[in-house]
């Protein structure tokens, strides 16, 4: 038997030189193994950033956590219950989760005077992540950050309609308003697909709010989770986490289930389209190896009968072809693999997401792999075929 | 499988070939190609084997390549019952002990001469380190050294003959058969190659079976059969041989 390394030199030359008439095979594999690639490793990448823009839309990966005010079973007079910086760092700490924001609600609306006129709204003590946590941004001014949290800084932002409700027609950012008998400065208006009926409410410091209003308890805790594959389980262990620091009682989770199942089914469908293109893509890429040694098999009968001649048995033309179908569709994903790291690497700078190592190594096994069935599949039957042709009529083969 | 120069050696002829019979069958029924044939090719001795076409030359050389079995009859060659052989037994004994040259389309397309004349060495296993040697040594004596690299497909025609030749050559086999060597060249080029077949018996201690048409190829051959109606029959003396237009191809 010819020794390996001879059949591997032989092979890859071969398919070297005849690149032009496999190019379309070649073309073919390597998009499939670089669409394999590149959608198995970016997809969580991508699902992450389509949940941000989602969740403009319906908040899909965020759970709430909160004490119940009243419980309708309990006195009124119940005491309230808060978030204790050693459960709010459990579930900072929790796998799918991303980010944590610790707010509160004074009990009771807040009230403020401007021009002898009083307004009354709901007041909000929020952390320096509460912005970010709900896809929040400035309207107009800015929203206050974590200098001012600390610092307990008597800021706040308000509401769209409640800035225009106190001030009119005036610019309320920079302005001062009284908020419970305290005076505060105005630095900016709440913007965002997701506010909702937070247009009027005004937000202070949680720190602020906890040292100064009245009724107004850490008392709500809003989870931002990594992807929506880690919504449920976080909305699972959020109460256990709880329990395991503090009491649970009157705890309520709350996130958009039925969105939630809505979007997942969107997109599982999109996934399974694309994954179904890449198993196409591939398969033709097979089909062909397969036409294309067939026709090899056919237009190098006269090689096939010469080499036999010469001494070469049946199983070295079988290993040849079998080979050479290998090069093919090793060299193809080999290509395809080039092709999809490049591709992780334009939608992780996108995403400004660096690629995951791990899943580029397993998936690119798996490319290999799957070329290494693909060749085998599409060039057996070709190089059986050549590998049992009679040597007079190979050589008489016109 | 054994070396069989000690069993060749003194008077045992090299190809000793008896009563071979040979038929194909197509869907008309039985169409006998080969009757009985007998022949016997010493060392050192060159044998042509004439006749009109398709009385069955070819089919008799594929016989004695062992590319084709024969229906009937006993072929020994280097002292041993071919026809015995399983089928991976007759690949290693082509590749040690034949060399063949075709008529026309020798060469493998897609490859230089060098790697033309590497796959014989390849099929034998013989070692890298000795095949770049070996193939210079070989093109040399066909005066083929400065094509080395040179892509087969852009080769002249007796180029190319010649590189089959040497392909043929490159194993160092015991037996060379050859169908219609000469068919497609030039006088000049066919004296070459004849000189090359001739220089090769007397030199490396080998036998040639040749198929040709050409009387002048033939007449400088030790021994001249002639082939017709299936049966092989020995011509007279070489040289005197007349240029028969029965031996001719047929348009």
């Amino acid at each position: 038997m010819t020794k390996l390394f001879d059949i591997l030199r032989v092979s890859s030359r071969q398919v070297l030189r005849q690149r032009r008439r496999y190019f379309g095979v070649i073309l073919s594999i390597a998009l499939g193994t670089a669409g394999l690639i590149a959608v198995s490793t970016m997809s969580r990448d991508v699902k992450k950033n389509l949940n941000q823009d989602l969740e403009l839309l319906g908040g899909c990966t965020l759970v709430k956590a909160y004490f119940e005010e009243f419980l309708p079973d309990r006195h009124q007079s119940s005491r309230i219950q808060r978030f204790d910086p050693k459960t709010v760092e459990a579930v900072r700490n929790s796998p799918g989760v991303a980010l944590v924001s610790l707010s509160g609600v004074k009990r009771g609306a807040a009230s403020s005077v401007w021009r002898n006129r009083t307004e009354s709204f709901t007041l909000f003590g929020v952390d320096e992540y509460f912005w970010e946590v709900n896809s929040f941004y400035a309207a107009s001014g800015e929203l206050f950050g974590k200098p001012d949290v600390q610092d307990r800084q008597r800021v706040c932002v308000l509401g769209a309609e409640l800035a225009h409700r106190i001030f009119g027609e005036n610019n309320a950012v920079g302005s001062v308003i009284s908020i419970d008998h305290d005076i505060y400065r105005v630095t900016g208006i709440l913007g965002g697909l997701g506010v909702g009926d937070r247009t009027q409410f005004a937000f202070i410091p949680l720190t602020s709010g906890l040292d100064r209003i009245t009724g107004m308890s850490s008392d709500r805790l809003y989870i931002r989770c990594a992807s929506w594959d880690d919504v449920e389980r976080v909305a699972e262990s959020v109460s256990a986490l709880v329990s395991a620091h503090q009491s649970a009682d009157r705890l309520r989770i709350v996130f958009a289930g039925e969105q939630l199942r809505r979007v997942k089914r969107i997109v599982w469908w999109v996934e399974w389209f694309i994954y179904l293109s890449v198993v196409a893509t591939l398969i033709l890429g097979g089909f062909g190896i397969w036409n294309g040694m067939m026709s090899a098999v056919q237009a190098r009968t006269r090689e096939i009968g010469l080499k036999k001649a010469m001494g070469a048995e049946d199983g070295d033309i079988l290993a040849q072809f079998l080979t050479e179908a290998l090069c093919l569709s090793l060299g193809s994903a080999a290509i395809g693999i080039g092709f999809g790291r490049t591709i992780m690497e334009v939608i992780g700078k996108l995403l400004s997401s660096p690629p995951r190592e791990d899943l580029f190594i397993r998936f690119m096994i798996a490319g290999l792999l799957f070329a290494l069935a693909l060749g085998i599949g599409a060039g057996f039957y070709p190089a059986l075929r050549a590998s049992r042709m009679e040597v007079v009529k190979a050589i008489r083969y016109e | 499988m054994n070396n069989p120069s000690t069993e060749s050696s003194g008077n045992t002829p090299l190809i000793e070939v008896r009563e071979v019979t040979h038929a194909y069958h197509n869907g008309a029924g039985i169409i006998p190609v080969l009757r009985g044939v007998s022949l016997s090719v010493g060392h050192e001795e060159m044998a042509a084997v004439m006749g009109p076409s398709g009385c069955g030359k070819s089919t008799l050389l594929s016989i004695l390549g062992l590319l084709l079995i024969p229906s009937q009859g006993s072929y020994r060659a280097l002292g041993r019952d071919l026809l015995s052989l399983s089928r991976s037994q007759q690949a290693e004994f082509r590749r040690k002990f034949i060399g063949f040259v075709f008529q026309s389309c020798n060469l493998i397309e897609n490859t230089t001469v060098y790697e033309n004349l590497e796959f014989p060495l390849i099929y034998a296993g013989v070692r890298r380190s000795e095949r770049t040697p070996r193939i210079r040594e070989t093109l040399a004596r066909v005066n083929l050294l400065h094509r080395l690299h040179h892509p087969s497909n852009l080769l002249s025609g007796g180029e190319q003959q010649r590189v089959a030749v040497a392909r043929a050559l490159v194993n160092r086999p015991r037996i060379i058969l050859a169908d219609e060597p000469t068919g497609q060249l030039d006088r000049e080029h066919s004296q070459l190659v004849m000189d090359h077949f001739e220089q090769l018996v007397e030199e490396e201690n080998i036998a040639v079976i040749l198929v040709t048409h050409d009387p002048q190829v033939a007449s400088r051959c030790h021994r001249v059969y002639i082939l017709e109606d299936g049966v092989l029959s020995v011509a007279p003396k070489p040289g005197t041989l007349p240029p028969d237009s029965s031996m001719r191809c047929s348009p």
